[in-house]
């Protein structure tokens, strides 16, 4: 419980180990503490009536979990499955407790560990731009990696079905 | 005690185990409602929840020849009537001696236990001889009794003995054998009926492999026969570590049913029957409220004032009848008054008033009856205390269907309604119909299921161009498209599919899907805080090859079409 804590923006408690993924040209990264494990693609049951980023449900070992595919929650265009779509299972604390949720992702890419030297605050992007998933940027060997609050990122679905 | 008094629990260690069991049971309630009464001394409730367990340990013990312990319960009972039918108020004393009942016959169980093993018993007959005789003295009349050291038997028997020599019987029977019950956390329950839910999903998987299918072999097909029959053996024991008598329940209704009659001034007498039935203990928490619930409704609405009655030339007294009794691996609860029964035709006008049925429609009077489950449904003229708020009946067929029952009602005017409630055995597990729709495969819970059928043409009618409705023997049953309902390819001629005929409190859908690909136990999953929202889909079931069916909630559907159909229209 160091990295993941909520709500705390400063740049050293950021620090830690983060797995890095790849969306499309971006590269994001999870704190790896938070990371269950990595599945190939699944066979995914679809769920109705709910947004289209949410995908439905797998079987994990006997578990019944969501999975929501990040391409489509962030915006960005569906992408094809091929042999490098994997599922991260992350633990993620909704409203009602901590619960599994699958996550798609078009590449795993390594496990890094970030200093707090090489973390930023989140720049402002103005109105445009949604930054509350995203905790902090982090320059590694010159690329910007963008550490996500998984929370936030996995806990507005719930909250948005809900109102709905 | 003699060892002679348990001749016959030694011939049946089974019965032997029960009785004690239960006497142990019944006395932590008495002892709870004891301390309650302390508070509250006079109670009438908490009396009988006193009286009705000694009198159980009374006939229990009286049936199995432990006479000591029928005797001790025999006195303190005396004392208790006394204090139920009005002529006594249990003072502190009255309790001090009542608790001190409850130790020696705590520890008088435990010797009985102690004894049935082999081991010397200890000797409580003076423990129980000085607890008599404080209890007479309180029934003759000796209010101010307090104990004098009876020279006698020796040491003061309500006090523990401080002497090494003679340690008192009471606490060391206590710290002999412990009870073979032991008590463990739900969860931990809970967790190993999950892993064996898992478990049979793994065997099923394995069972059902192709590449088994073709290997003959004698010697594995046994194996996996045996490992079959193992594991369906764990999970009848699994199960059966979470079930408990429906008995919790039906003492809160009684309670309920005392406190209202009072208050309704309505004389009201209920009869329990079944209360040894058991089902998950899940079940037993979440059936208790709408049990209250109807109850409620019958004292405030159904059963009318004594002189309304015996205009009717019915007994003053009206009668409530709860009854639990198992059938065909479902358990049944019944809930019967003798009250003026349902007015259907108040229901109808109050319905159309509503515009829950449509103007000239024709529904059957079971339909309407059903009614009366709508939200926000009463036709009380009144709204008293107790009901008529129109909450309630909702609450309770929500919660009905929530646990995948069934509620009915059977009324007939002046006589009475019977509330017929069927409920599955356990929550864990379900019956139902795996579907096709598309690639997708959903389980329809075979609780809601009346029939399928393949319709023709001839059956299948139109609406604004696409079919609406199909005609099932000589009633016409609107068709839903589960397919266009979840937005799912599907076949859209419904004489090319299948339809589903469920019912959902009353009213039937044909539910129209591509196939029929058979019939599953499976183990229920819930999907989550994420699809709490989702309307018509009761949760997941991971399926033979692995994947997740969902599965379907007929009520939901229901509500979605109905929905759809409005803003259509």
């Amino acid at each position: 419980m160091n990295a993941d804590a909520s709500n705390i923006t400063a740049t050293a408690q950021l620090a830690g180990k983060y797995l890095t993924f790849a969306l499309a040209d971006e590269e994001y990264g999870l704190p790896v503490l938070r990371v269950r494990e990595i599945i190939k693609m699944m066979d995914i049951t679809e769920v109705p009536q709910v947004p289209p980023h949410i995908k439905g449900v797998l079987n994990l070992r006997g578990k019944v979990i969501p999975v929501i595919d990040l391409r489509l929650k962030f915006g960005f265009a569906p992408g094809d499955v091929t042999s490098r779509t994997c599922i991260i299972v992350v633990d993620v604390a909704l409203a009602a407790g901590r619960v599994m949720m699958g996550v798609i992702v078009d590449h795993v890419s390594e496990v890094l560990n970030i200093p707090a030297d090489e973390i930023e605050q989140t720049p402002e992007f103005g109105d445009r731009v949604c930054t509350d998933y995203i905790k902090g940027m982090a320059k590694v060997k010159g690329t910007v990696k963008i550490l996500l609050d998984l929370d936030r990122v996995l806990g507005t679905d719930d909250a948005a079905l809900r109102a709905a | 005690m003699t060892d002679n008094e348990l001749a016959f629990l030694r011939d049946d260690p089974e019965m032997a185990d029960l009785f004690m069991a239960e006497a142990l049971d019944h006395l932590g309630t008495i002892e709870a409602a004891l301390l309650a009464l302390d508070e509250r001394p006079g109670d009438v409730t908490l009396l009988n929840d006193i009286f009705r367990p000694f009198h159980t340990i009374k006939g229990n013990a009286g049936a199995l020849g432990v006479t000591s312990v029928q005797e001790v319960a025999h006195r303190v009972e005396n004392l208790l009537d006394l204090a139920r039918s009005g002529r006594r108020t249990m003072g502190p004393e009255d309790v001090d001696v009542v608790l001190r009942a409850v130790d020696v016959l705590t520890s008088m169980i435990r010797d009985v236990g102690v004894r049935l093993s082999g081991q010397p018993g200890a000797d409580l007959a003076p423990v129980a001889l000085a607890l008599i005789e404080s209890v007479d003295m309180l029934i003759s009349g000796e209010t101010e009794v307090r104990l004098k050291p009876d020279t006698t038997i020796g040491p003061d028997p309500l006090k523990p003995d401080t002497t090494e020599s003679r340690p008192d019987p009471v606490s060391s029977a206590r710290r002999g054998e412990e009870s073979t019950a032991i008590k463990v956390d739900t969860r931990k329950l809970d967790s190993l009926v999950d892993a064996v839910g898992e478990l049979i999903i793994v065997q099923s998987l394995i069972q059902e492999d192709p590449a088994l299918a073709n290997h003959v072999d004698q010697r594995l097909a046994g194996n996996l026969g045996q490992l079959k029959r193992i594991t369906a053996g764990l999970q009848r024991s699994a199960m059966a570590l979470r079930m408990v008598p429906i008995r919790q329940a039906f003492q809160k209704v009684s309670r309920i049913v005392r406190d209202l009659s009072r208050k309704a001034d309505k004389s009201v007498e209920l009869v329990l029957s079944g209360e040894d039935t058991e089902l998950d203990r899940k079940m037993v928490e979440e059936i208790t409220d709408p049990l209250m619930h109807m109850v409620r409704n019958s004292i405030d609405h159904a059963i009318e004032p004594a002189a309304a009655r015996q205009a009717a030339g019915k007994r003053p007294q009206a009668r409530i009848a709860l009854s639990a009794y198992h059938q065909g691996g479902h358990i049944v609860i019944e809930i019967a008054d003798d009250g003026k029964g349902l007015d259907t035709e108040k229901i109808k006008a109050r319905a159309l008033e509503r515009g829950l049925i449509a103007p000239g429609a024709s529904p059957s009077a079971d339909e309407i009856n059903a009614l009366i489950f709508e939200p926000g449904f009463s036709t009380a003229e009144k709204v008293t205390e107790i009901s008529g708020r129109g909450v309630g009946m909702d609450v309770v067929r929500r919660n009905i269907d929530a646990l995948h029952g069934r509620i009915q009602i059977a009324t007939e005017p002046g006589k009475g309604t019977t509330f017929c409630i069927r409920l599955p055995l356990t929550l864990a597990v379900l019956d139902g119909l795996i579907v096709g729709v598309g690639r997708e495969r959903f389980v329809m819970p075979t609780t809601g299921v009346r029939e399928s059928l393949r319709p023709l043409p001839a059956h299948v009618h139109n609406v604004q161009g696409s079919p609406r409705m199909v005609q099932v023997r000589d009633t016409l049953v609107p068709l839903v498209s589960l397919g266009e309902l979840f937005g799912l390819p599907h076949e859209s001629d419904p004489c090319k599919a299948t339809v589903v005929v469920v019912e959902d409190a009353g009213s039937r859908v044909g539910l129209v899907v591509d196939a029929l690909l058979g019939k599953q136990e499976v183990v229920i999953k819930s999907l989550g805080e994420t699809f709490a929202s989702v309307r018509g889909i009761a949760g997941g079931a991971i399926l033979g090859d692995g994947r997740i069916g969902l599965i379907l909630d007929a009520h939901g559907i229901v509500e979605l079409e109905r929905g759809a159909n409005r803003v259509a229209a």
